[in-house]
């Protein structure tokens, strides 16, 4: 019960991206389009799954005062080894992402999770919390790469879904579509859970 | 002072793994990633050498000196394409490199940046590609230029600079220039 319910938080009560608002720089950069958001997706996942695993096991055996250095090294490895992998075997998907798959090193949502949870549990704990996060993360990408590709290509995934005469909102695709999606979205969310908790209140 | 050696060989072991597993996921991806960029490289020479097929390019090396490419429009190499060859300039960021296919008088055929590492937004423009179009605009303007005698236009060429990125611009634009002058002398000694 309890694995279910440490999985189900990171993907929308602990959302990293619209609730922690952790990590927003690349969720704003690779949400153009739904293939890149699954490719950055697929690699934080991998990052934060491995990464929180790792650091679990060895939670007991770190002096606490370098944790931070450990915790770093840790996740610069397992982002390199994402990096050559796909370099040697997604390359289209490796040139698109770019300088942001180093950059999920400085992510915060992994560190974070890391410190905050990790460090403190048990493996399978962390496996399923950094399940959680990831996919948490990826939907969240993925819903904003929706709004941003279907509006600024008419595209969704690749596959044309608005016709000829569809007039791309260019917008979409820069950097302020990104924030305005973004805005829209959370505001939209915080709108859900404020009726929710209104309810709740209100029949009491 | 015992806590820092703890600290030290902790720290030492940490990045002794790290650097094991680096290390033999380098050697499963290498072979793949090497055939990848001599695919790459291969599409690039016949992109910059309009005319030319992957069996009409021939490699070009005097005792270990400047490598180039001669193209040719056939097997046989009966009528010549140009010369292509590697240009590396420092940028703002990490060295780019860019392929450049020239013709027998000199002239820019097409450029292709092979690589770069530069800021998203400023330096890498140089291989964005505007909506509706399939080529980078700003490669584009390279060809039927001179290439011995390009510049960027706040040194007074004809190669319009990427806004914001005057360094970027003018590293790939001189670069090629002094390496077209030291194909040539390498042609003719």
């Amino acid at each position: 019960m309890k694995i279910s319910k440490i999985f189900l938080k990171g993907l929308y009560d602990n959302n990293p991206t619209f609730r922690l608002m952790l990590g927003l720089c690349p969720v704003l950069a690779v949400s153009t389009s739904v293939h890149n958001a699954i490719g950055m997706g697929t690699a934080v996942i991998f990052v934060l799954v491995s990464s929180n695993l790792i650091v679990s096991l060895i939670r007991k055996i770190i002096p606490h005062k370098i944790r931070i250095p450990i915790f770093v090294i840790i996740i610069a490895t397992f982002v390199t080894i994402v990096d050559l992998l796909m370099a040697g075997f997604s390359p289209a998907l490796h040139k698109s992402l770019g300088l942001f798959i180093p950059l999920i090193v400085v992510n915060c949502i992994i560190l974070g999770r890391i410190e905050t949870f990790a460090s403190k549990n048990n493996a399978i704990l962390s496996i399923v919390d950094g399940l959680g996060m990831g996919f948490g993360f990826m939907f969240a990408l993925v819903i904003i790469a929706t709004f941003r590709e279907i509006l600024g290509y008419g595209t969704w995934f690749g596959m044309q879904l608005l016709g000829q005469h569809f007039q791309p909102v260019i917008l979409m695709i820069l950097p302020p579509g990104a924030f305005i999606t973004i805005g829209l979205l959370m505001g939209f969310l915080n709108w859900i859970e404020h009726r929710h908790i209104h309810k709740h209140l209100t029949y009491k | 002072m015992r806590d820092i050696v703890r600290f030290a060989i902790t720290l030492t072991i940490v990045s002794f793994i790290s650097a094991c597993s680096l290390a033999l996921i380098n050697e499963i991806t290498k072979s793949e990633i090497l055939s990848r960029e001599q695919k790459n490289l291969n599409n690039a020479l016949m992109y910059v050498l309009p005319g030319s097929n992957s069996t009409s390019i021939l490699p070009i090396q005097k005792e270990g000196q400047f490598l180039y490419y001669k193209g040719y429009e056939d097997q046989k190499r009966t009528k010549i394409v140009g010369y292509a060859f590697l240009v590396e300039s420092q940028g703002y960021t990490n060295s780019i490199r860019t392929l450049v296919g020239i013709d027998t008088s000199g002239s820019i055929l097409r450029i292709k940046i092979v690589s770069q590492q530069e800021t998203p937004g400023l330096g890498a423009r140089c291989e964005e590609i505007q909506n509706g179009e399939s080529i980078p605009w700003w490669q584009a303007q390279f060809q039927n230029k001179s290439a011995v005698d390009i510049a960027v236009d706040k040194d007074g060429g004809q190669i319009e600079s990427i806004s914001g990125a005057t360094i970027t611009s003018r590293a790939i634009t001189d670069g090629i220039a002094n390496r077209t002058k030291k194909l040539f002398e390498t042609i003719h000694e």
